[in-house]
């Protein structure tokens, strides 16, 4: 915290003009009053550690529904944190509640320069990253210009954020050539400019659909060349999966990182391997609720889900997937659930095919995505089981690995992307 | 009678060669006509193509989830439209030429074929949409089912798509006033028995299976907590 100060007492005093010199932004609807009482909360301990520091934090209100609120201390007042509401217009929301959209980090950005902060802290709408110890770790960085971008390490566990072990993850690193283990945050710090550009990411795209697109802070680093760190967080959200159902996530999600493949390949096949980067902050240590009653776990249901995909898609996975993988699939449809297992290889490829079939739009978008869904449940069927009598940090490694199988299979996908038509057995 | 028979077999050639004579200039019309639609097609999709492109026409029409891409995957919108406009253009210049043929070919048949064939352009136009959106929708069910865990998910899809054709085709007959009634008493006929049959079945004949299916749709819940450790994002 020492270094944020220090790092903000270098700063060209012209500085001063503005209103704050960071911000704390909230890119999706919260709770305004959950978060006014966040805010007093930890007013006191923040103007103490922080006391040369103004910090404003905005939150969006969606256009319509009630007065803007704002709940303040004089601007300009050192050591001072304010919580601002912004306007947010009903389709600048995501269907994913703790998903940020471009117009919401475009709005950020504006509000970060009209107030001049230098750097941006972006959190999650459940606000369980918004503490003092937290928002320090991210900003520290931006403030004394180690990075332009820290995106969070949270403290492992085993079976959570399982579609960003299997495929955000291990893809955003094999495609751009950075080990950012939550590629999609969802709390980061960010420099302004950084910012801008996640606002402005919309606009560069081709096709309008992109609107409810999710925004890659990691990728977007990647592109502009910029130094990204990763700070270990403690803070732990909960369940995000309320009212959403799996195959909409997937394809929002997924369909989403495809996207971004389809416009920028020629930066990454110009990426071989990958880099670790700066990592900071201590490891947190967090007794996993799901390792003690690992055994018992139960992958009937996705099993079921899997083998129901194996033996009705056939001819939709025909269109995507080279015969060899549909025999491998068949193949696995006949183990028993003990026995079942998909190789890293094979789980690397059927991504990479997916990815290709997104670009070349074999069948429709959405149809692609939906039939990604019962593959998915398959390979989480066969990570749980593998993973279920590992500890955490053990289960961190098998992730890496499976990311590195991800890098060597990357010769495979560049091929197909470059030459689709040649004949693939 | 030699005589006879090789009067009537000239006045015969005779009459063929005159129909033929008038019919060539109808055929150079007709080639005409088409070569010369072709052209006027290539130029205007080769402007609407630009335009479009000029317009950001893929971007504001791929929106949504149920966009033109999505029907049509393989094609963007801006050459979906431009190709269009290419094959309404040969479309008429067939329809123009077709009318030289009138005026050469007096004939009774004639003027009821070339009122026929605006319905086969149409009932083409009907099939080739209709199978289209039943290729569409049953992979949509067929998706949307099995990730639904639905058992019969192959089956649901296979009826959806076999609806719509048999629709389409009922369509088409209809447009191309053939069967006239027996079309439109079989279709109703045919859907009236599949939905009664299945009432039938699920009342009565699947009774046991349909309680048993929703005894476990029921009990579902009781078997979240399991799943609830595995958390996908």
């Amino acid at each position: 915290m020492a270094n944020l100060e220090a790092a903000q007492e270098t700063r060209p005093s012209g500085d001063t003009a503005g209103s704050a010199d960071v911000l704390i932004g909230v890119p999706a609807p919260t709770q305004g009053t959950l978060l006014h009482e966040r805010v007093a909360d930890i007013r006191d301990e923040f103007r103490s550690t922080h006391p040369s520091i103004r910090c404003v934090v905005a939150y969006p209100g969606i256009e319509g529904t009630g007065e803007l609120s704002t709940l303040s201390e004089p601007a300009g007042e050192l050591g001072s944190l304010r919580a601002v509401e912004y306007t947010l217009s009903h389709g600048a929301a995501s269907t994913v509640p703790w998903l940020g959209l471009a117009p919401a980090y475009a709005r950020l950005a504006d509000l970060a320069i009209q107030m001049g902060a230098g750097a941006c802290a972006i959190l999650s709408p459940d606000l369980a990253a918004f503490d003092v110890h937290s928002i320090t770790l991210l900003l520290e960085p931006l403030m004394d210009g180690r990075a332009e971008l820290t995106m969070p390490l949270y403290a492992p566990s085993k079976f959570e954020g399982l579609l960003n072990s299997g495929i955000l993850y291990p893809l955003s690193r094999a495609l751009y050539g950075r080990r950012v283990r939550y590629p999609l945050g969802p709390d980061f710090g960010v420099t302004t400019s950084l910012l801008t550009r996640l606002g402005r990411r919309r606009a560069r795209g081709t096709e309008v659909e992109d609107d409810q697109a999710a925004i890659w802070p990691a990728t977007e680093a990647a592109l502009s060349d910029s130094i990204v760190a990763q700070v270990h967080l403690d803070g732990r959200h909960g369940a995000q999966n309320e009212g959403l159902d799996l195959p909409t996530v997937l394809g929002l999600l997924v369909g989403s990182i495809f996207n971004d493949a389809e416009r920028n390949p020629v930066v990454w096949q110009r990426v071989r391997g990958s880099q670790a980067g700066l990592t900071l902050g201590a490891t947190v240590d967090r007794i996993d609720p799901g390792a003690k009653s690992a055994g018992a776990l139960d992958v009937r249901s996705m099993l079921e889900a899997f083998n129901l995909g194996s033996r009705n898609l056939q001819q939709v996975w025909a269109l995507v997937l080279p015969p060899v993988t549909l025999l491998e699939i068949k193949r696995l449809g006949r183990l028993t659930p003990e026995q079942f297992r998909i190789p890293d290889a094979l789980w690397a490829r059927i991504i990479y095919d997916f990815a290709l079939a997104y670009r070349l739009r074999t069948l429709s978008r959405t149809h692609l995505l939906g039939a990604l869904t019962p593959l998915y449940l398959g390979w989480v069927a066969s990570y749980a089981q593998e993973i279920a009598n590992l500890d955490a940090f053990a289960a961190e490694q098998r992730v890496e690995k499976l990311a590195k199988v991800y890098e060597d299979e990357k010769p495979y996908f560049v091929s197909r992307w470059r030459w689709p038509d040649r004949f693939n057995p | 009678m030699w005589n006879n028979v090789g009067q009537s077999l000239e006045e015969s050639m005779d009459r063929v060669v005159n129909k033929i004579a008038q019919l060539l200039p109808a055929i150079l019309a007709f080639v005409l006509a088409l070569l010369l639609s072709a052209l006027i097609g290539w130029l205007l999709a080769l402007l609407v193509r630009r335009v479009l492109t000029a317009m950001k026409f893929d971007r504001r029409v791929s929106s949504g989830s149920t966009s033109i891409a999505e029907w049509s995957p393989n094609h963007t919108p801006t050459s979906l439209v431009s190709r269009s406009v290419f094959w309404g253009c040969i479309v008429i210049g067939i329809l123009i030429g077709l009318t030289a043929f009138d005026a050469s070919y007096d004939s009774s048949l004639a003027p009821y074929i070339l009122a026929y064939v605006p319905k086969v352009v149409g009932a083409i136009v009907l099939l080739f949409v209709g199978s289209i959106v039943a290729r569409f929708l049953s992979r949509s069910v067929l998706i949307g089912a099995v990730n639904m865990k639905l058992q019969y998910a192959s089956l649901l899809a296979t009826g959806v798509k076999w609806l719509v054709l048999v629709l389409t085709t009922a369509m088409v007959l209809d447009h191309l006033a053939i069967g006239g009634l027996i079309v439109d008493l079989a279709f109703g006929i045919l859907f009236g028995g599949i939905v009664l049959a299945l009432a039938l079945a699920v009342g009565l004949g699947s009774r046991d299976l349909v309680s048993r299916s929703l005894e476990r749709e029921v009990n579902r819940p009781l078997e979240q907590p399991l799943e609830e450790k595995l958390h996908h994002f």
